[in-house]
């Protein structure tokens, strides 16, 4: 495959970036700092674009609310995707707005049936306004809301499976939930169908300062913990290499550091295609 | 309405309302968890949007106001790159900053900032090119990321005393006044300079349509002298060449 292990991109480090010559490398930037009209950041981009394989991860289609998708914001996603011919388009199994506000966070809803439907009808939406399906990512949650009707992983197959969407994986946000609800987050991998998932996210967590009972926070702030790595070499010795991401949006560190973890990634992504190689 | 709609307009609610009891517990966790989170990205977004006035309050000052923003006025869209927009507003009626009028005045720059960064692309005129073919009846385009604001604080002398690259004595020399300010973006980098009454006049005739000649006219009423003005004004690149529209620009 073509792009194994990516990196989250920070305007900052862009001459690094443009600089490296590492095979398979791509970048992703949330797609919501670059829909404007002009000027250098969204040059910067397209420079970026010019040399790797971008990747656009959303925030604000609000793929789960009870209301269709912002056309505004979607128009700004077709215009922003026909720039960069992303790799991949992405965001969220979560609702953002409410009542006119936008709330910056992915938060939770019953897994109804219902909300299911409303899901895939949203998804209809948006993948038709954008002429290509897109991927969504598994939440991290911090609370078992009472009323669900599916588990989290029969309702990304469910919605996967009727909308033609794919999934991106993240396997610290499956940590994350799997610490803070008490459940096993190997068997919640496990149970994912293979044949849906475009790509893996990885990122750091921090808990919150609880001493008896902390809640894990994915802050993305902090290196791959070691747990989510052991997660992730799992996951993808079942359903083969897929592009990785290596995510920090807090407490940046240098580019070489990134790089470093993305190298780690990038190995375990040989091993595994190794592997799948010897069992045809 | 549907259990979803339900659910949503509950959760936000109690979102929203940070006194509220929440007898759950593990229900109150979790709304303290996600509202930290979605406050924390407004603020770093004004933050990211204002540095300038947070340089210049300190940030637990600046938390505090954008705090308090950020409850009146939560974000509208997910586009926090632009979050912000009434925050000059806000802070000019802000009680704590009721004798620092000037701080409302360097938001607008900042805000001014932050629109002519994201604005559409298009060639500048170019001084070479202004000499050939101007047209005294007809208007002359602004670039579209050129802005300009009358302040009564200095704010471009404040804004630039608080770069990271101002000279050491920036703030010493300050004169306390009212400054025009312009704000533009050639060979993409977003450039902040105070401007004299003369060229702020030329460049509000532009701004409102009237033809070169009646732009020239509002300028001569200042005294200066209407060609080194001009001049001033093309070198920071406030006009758009429409012969040639840019390929970046939709």
């Amino acid at each position: 495959m073509d792009t194994t292990a990516g990196l989250g991109f920070k305007p900052e480090h862009l001459i690094d970036a443009l600089l490296a010559q590492d095979r398979g490398l791509w970048f992703e930037v949330h797609a919501d700092n670059y829909m404007v009209e002009g000027g250098p950041r969204l040059a910067a981009l397209l420079a970026l674009r010019e040399r790797y394989p971008v990747s656009l991860h959303c925030v604000g289609l609000s793929i789960a609310s009870f209301e269709a998708p912002e056309s505004d914001y979607l128009a700004w996603l077709r215009r922003l995707a026909e720039k960069v011919e992303p790799l991949v388009v992405s965001d969220h199994l979560a609702w953002q707005k409410a009542d006119g506000a936008h709330h910056a966070d992915f938060l939770p809803f019953p897994r109804t049936f219902a909300a299911l439907d409303q899901v895939v009808e949203n998804l209809d939406r948006v993948q038709t306004a954008l002429g290509r399906p897109i991927l969504i990512e598994n939440p991290s949650l911090y609370i078992d809301l009472p009323g669900h009707e599916l588990s989290e992983a029969d309702f990304l197959s469910e919605m996967a499976r009727r909308s033609g969407c794919g999934l991106l994986i993240d396997v610290n946000n499956a940590y994350v939930s799997a610490a803070n609800l008490g459940f096993c987050a190997a068997a919640y991998l496990d149970a994912l169908p293979a044949d849906r998932v475009g790509e893996v996210h990885l990122a750091g967590h921090t808990p919150d300062g609880d001493p008896e009972s902390p809640l894990l926070i994915d802050s993305h702030d902090a290196p791959v913990a070691e747990a989510v790595w052991a997660l992730y070499a799992r996951l993808i010795r079942r359903i083969g290499p897929r592009p990785t991401l290596i995510e920090r949006d807090d407490n940046i560190p240098s580019f070489a550091e990134l790089m470093a973890e993305r190298g780690r990634a990038h190995g375990l992504l040989a091993l595994a295609a190794t592997e799948m190689a010897a069992h045809v | 309405m549907s259990d979803l709609a339900r659910f949503q307009a509950a959760f936000a609610v109690a979102l929203a309302d940070d006194d509220g009891v929440i007898s759950d517990l593990a229900l109150a966790r979790a709304l303290s968890i996600h509202r930290n989170t979605s406050v924390k990205a407004a603020i770093d977004a004004l933050a990211a949007n204002f540095p300038v006035v947070r340089r210049l309050v300190g940030e637990a000052s600046f938390s505090a106001a954008a705090f308090a923003f950020v409850r009146a006025q939560p974000p509208g869209e997910p586009r926090l790159c632009v979050y912000g927009a009434d925050f000059p507003a806000f802070l000019a009626a802000y009680a704590p900053y009721a004798e620092a009028a000037y701080l409302a005045d360097v938001a607008v720059l900042e805000r001014l900032y932050t629109e002519a960064l994201f604005a559409a692309d298009a060639e500048p005129l170019d001084g070479a090119a202004a000499l050939v073919g101007l047209d005294l009846e007809t208007p002359l385009p602004l670039h579209p990321a050129c802005r300009a604001h009358a302040f009564a604080a200095p704010a471009a002398s404040l804004w630039s005393a608080h770069q990271d690259d101002a000279a050491e004595p920036a703030l010493d020399r300050l004169v306390w006044g009212g400054e025009q300010v312009l704000i533009t973006r050639p060979a993409g980098e977003v450039h902040v300079a105070s401007i004299s009454q003369g060229a702020f006049a030329f460049l509000a005739a532009c701004r409102s349509g009237r033809p070169l000649g009646e732009a020239a006219v509002a300028a001569a009423g200042s005294g200066e002298d209407l060609a080194s003005l001009f001049a001033t004004l093309i070198t920071a690149g406030a006009f758009a060449d429409t012969s040639h529209p840019s390929e970046l620009n939709i």
